[in-house]
């Protein structure tokens, strides 16, 4: 996918250059995902035209509401992040992995690899492309981890082959904290190509050879230094208009503190432990592998599935039961790890800042205010108000 | 910091990285009590069975076709080549079902995956190996290698508790360990029966039965979560230090090699950076509810 040590070259290219670029990935083979407007959200599905790119759209997201307007028709991409991620292409929800027949003392398998896919992802943010980092870390993209080397297959193979064509968030959502994770809202790396839509068009970024590649049967020219002061401006404004925020100094090490800490039983009084956090967060990895039997060919399937760690049987244990029995552990666990374990496990934070945790918890928990409340507690004191929005950026980078 | 270094590192083989399972037969069960069989198994490719090694504490994902797979420490002797034992408690579906296939049957096998007990660790030292129930499992290719490398340690000691004296596993070899001079076996059960003459309680009462040189000892502990706490804090009482006591935990594993995300125990995942861990290591975590 991406080499950031290539031009950073920047060129216009017109709001009608999206066709003709769509049109070009798709000659090559590319399997284009793009933004579309489906069942009243933005979906990342596979198009075959500009066309069917979501446009004229505003979201409006807060805790547990997701909701689209109009907005002026010429527009592209002033909304941000529906549920789906690249991780729904990369790390599929349900992945065949084998097929077997049992053959008197053998096990035959019946089934070849599943085949790659050349995805081209277009209109994927900032934040995304800080995902597909963090899960590059977990599935072992760099390649150290010989041991998991056939599990882990897929998602390199798709990876490797993968192109990405960012936009540049000029309207944040309104669960967006990219900024707090140094995460967005313009990408800076990790992409072939960026675009920042102006008013009638794009200021283009080259981040890789094989975006310089494309660029060349594209129809750009140089960008004026309105226009580029102009993206500037607006990447400034969508930074200083996130509405959400977290103080990530010192977060871990807080963390680290919070175990007997009264307020996960505040949460789990809340949440439903449904698990929709985990299955939208673009970089919750867990997994199941289950097996199944066909009842008439003899042929036993092994598949694996996403699995969400607020399930009540995933830390089950045969003879003693779960591990986690309580909803407060399991939110424990999980916000733990996003933000503090995560870290030991992979050297990076869990969290990218993208909010869909937020967005799409259907009671509306919020994982800045809950993080920015633990290890806060002081016995006696009552309920730690939640530090106001805005008051940490001073401290941004 | 990781105290725990193993002195072996055996990866799983080629082909056993991936979600494909090895075929091996059940060649003997051995019945330990009501629900507990020890299954021996032999790969059907003969030469994984002259190639499989594997370190004392590590375990293998068994698996059967249709049902699903099991984590299951291996419980021989890292000195037999050529078959291996799984003693197995008959309590979930895969289990169960391993149960069905029988004598002549195949069942599947991905592993050994995880860290064992830490073999460098014990030279010159006094060696308590504490189990309780099924416990004992992980711990027998321990003793087996320690049985091997007598000379490395000074004193050897098994405390062993269960049930009720049918509920021993390994009877007849505990008999026999009974019998040496260079290992000292005490076993106590809950519930005593006419013919027991042996002590009755607790396994970790059996502490105040032998002397412990708190600084020379290396505590190694298998059980149930309760025991293991109950152990570790009994062993830290003793003025043994925290880096001395190792302790091997039990959880949900689907993957076996730390991707899955099921056997996370704080920032471990129990799978890969265990299942034996030095307590220093989770000392944080460990005395803590549903982590």
């Amino acid at each position: 996918m991406s080499q950031t040590n290539a031009s950073n070259q920047k060129y216009f290219l017109p709001r009608a250059g999206l066709e003709p670029l769509v049109r070009i990935l798709r000659q090559r083979g590319y399997t284009v995902l793009a933004p579309t407007r489906r069942d009243e959200i933005i979906s990342l599905a596979p198009v075959e035209s500009a066309d069917q790119i979501a446009r004229g759209v505003h979201d409006h997201q807060d805790g547990g509401r997701y909701r689209l307007t109009q907005a002026d028709p010429e527009i592209m991409f002033e909304y941000v992040l529906g549920a789906d991620s690249p991780k729904r292409y990369l790390f599929p929800p349900e992945l065949p992995l084998v097929e077997l027949r049992v053959r008197g003392n053998r096990f035959v398998p019946t089934s070849q690899p599943p085949a790659i896919a050349q995805y081209a992802f277009l209109g994927i943010r900032a934040c995304e492309l800080a995902a597909i980092k963090v899960q590059d870390r977990v599935f072992g993209h760099a390649g150290q981890d010989t041991l998991c080397a056939d599990a882990a297959e897929y998602y390199r193979r798709t990876r490797r082959q993968a192109l990405v064509i960012a936009v540049n968030c000029t309207r944040p959502g309104g669960t967006c904290f990219c900024a707090s994770m140094g995460t967005g809202p313009a990408a800076t790396e990790g992409f072939d190509l960026s675009l920042t839509e102006l008013r009638d068009g794009f200021l283009l970024t080259v981040g890789s050879q094989a975006g310089a590649a494309l660029c060349a049967e594209l129809e750009i020219r140089a960008p004026t230094s309105t226009e580029e002061g102009l993206a500037e401006m607006k990447l400034a404004a969508a930074r200083s208009h996130m509405q959400r925020h977290l103080d990530t100094r010192g977060l871990k090490e807080r963390l680290e503190q919070t175990i007997d800490d009264p307020n996960w039983e505040r949460v789990a009084a809340r949440c439903l432990s449904c698990g929709n956090c985990t299955m939208v967060c673009p970089t919750c990895f867990c997994f199941t592998v289950s097996d199944s039997s066909g009842l008439t060919d003899g042929v036993y399937g092994r598949t694996r599935r996403w699995e969400s760690c607020f399930s009540h049987q995933f830390s089950y244990v045969a003879g003693s039961g779960p591990v986690r029995s309580t909803i407060a552990a399991r939110y424990r666990h999980w916000l733990r790890h996003k933000l503090c374990t995560w870290w030991d496990q992979f050297g990076v934070s869990g969290c990218v800042g993208c909010g869909r945790c937020i967005t799409w918890c259907p009671v509306g928990i919020d994982l800045t205010e809950e993080a920015s409340r633990l290890g806060r507690h002081v016995p006696g004191a009552g309920v730690v108000p939640i530090p106001k929005a805005g008051g940490t950026k001073e401290a941004l980078p | 910091m990781i105290h725990h270094v193993a002195d072996m590192d055996h990866r799983p083989p080629p082909g056993m990285g991936g979600w494909m399972p090895v075929e091996a037969t059940i060649v003997n069960i051995q019945q330990e009590n009501f629900n507990t069989r020890t299954f021996t198994l032999r790969f059907v490719d003969e030469s994984l069975c002259e190639s499989y090694r594997f370190e004392p504490g590590q375990f293998n994902m068994l698996f059967v076709p249709g049902v699903g797979e099991a984590a299951i420490s291996i419980s021989s002797s890292p000195y037999q080549i050529g078959a291996m034992d799984h003693t197995i408690r008959m309590v979930g579906a895969v289990t169960r079902g391993i149960d069905r296939i029988g004598v002549g049957g195949v069942v599947g096998v991905r592993g050994p995956f995880g860290r064992g007990w830490p073999l460098n660790k014990l030279a010159g030292k006094d060696v308590i190996i504490l189990g309780g129930g099924i416990g004992l499992a992980p711990l027998r290719p321990l003793i087996h290698w320690l049985l091997r490398h007598r000379e490395q340690c000074r004193r050897v000691v098994l405390l062993y508790g269960c049930r009720s004296p049918e509920d021993r596993l390994y009877a007849a070899e505990l008999e026999a360990w009974s019998g040496r001079s260079d290992l000292d076996v005490l076993v106590t059960v809950d519930n005593a029966d006419e013919h027991w003459t042996g002590p009755v309680g607790v396994v970790t009462n059996l502490l105040q039965r032998i002397k412990v040189n708190a600084d020379q000892t290396v505590v190694f502990v298998c059980g149930p979560r309760v025991l293991n706490r109950v152990a570790a804090w009994n062993f830290l009482q003793l003025h043994v230090p925290p880096a001395q006591v190792y302790v091997s935990l039990e959880r949900n594993m689907n993957c076996g090699f730390g991707r899955c995300g099921h056997c996370q125990y704080g920032k471990h995942f129990v799978c890969r950076d265990g299942p034996v861990f030095c307590f220093a290591d989770i000392a944080d975590i460990f005395a803590k509810e549903e982590i």
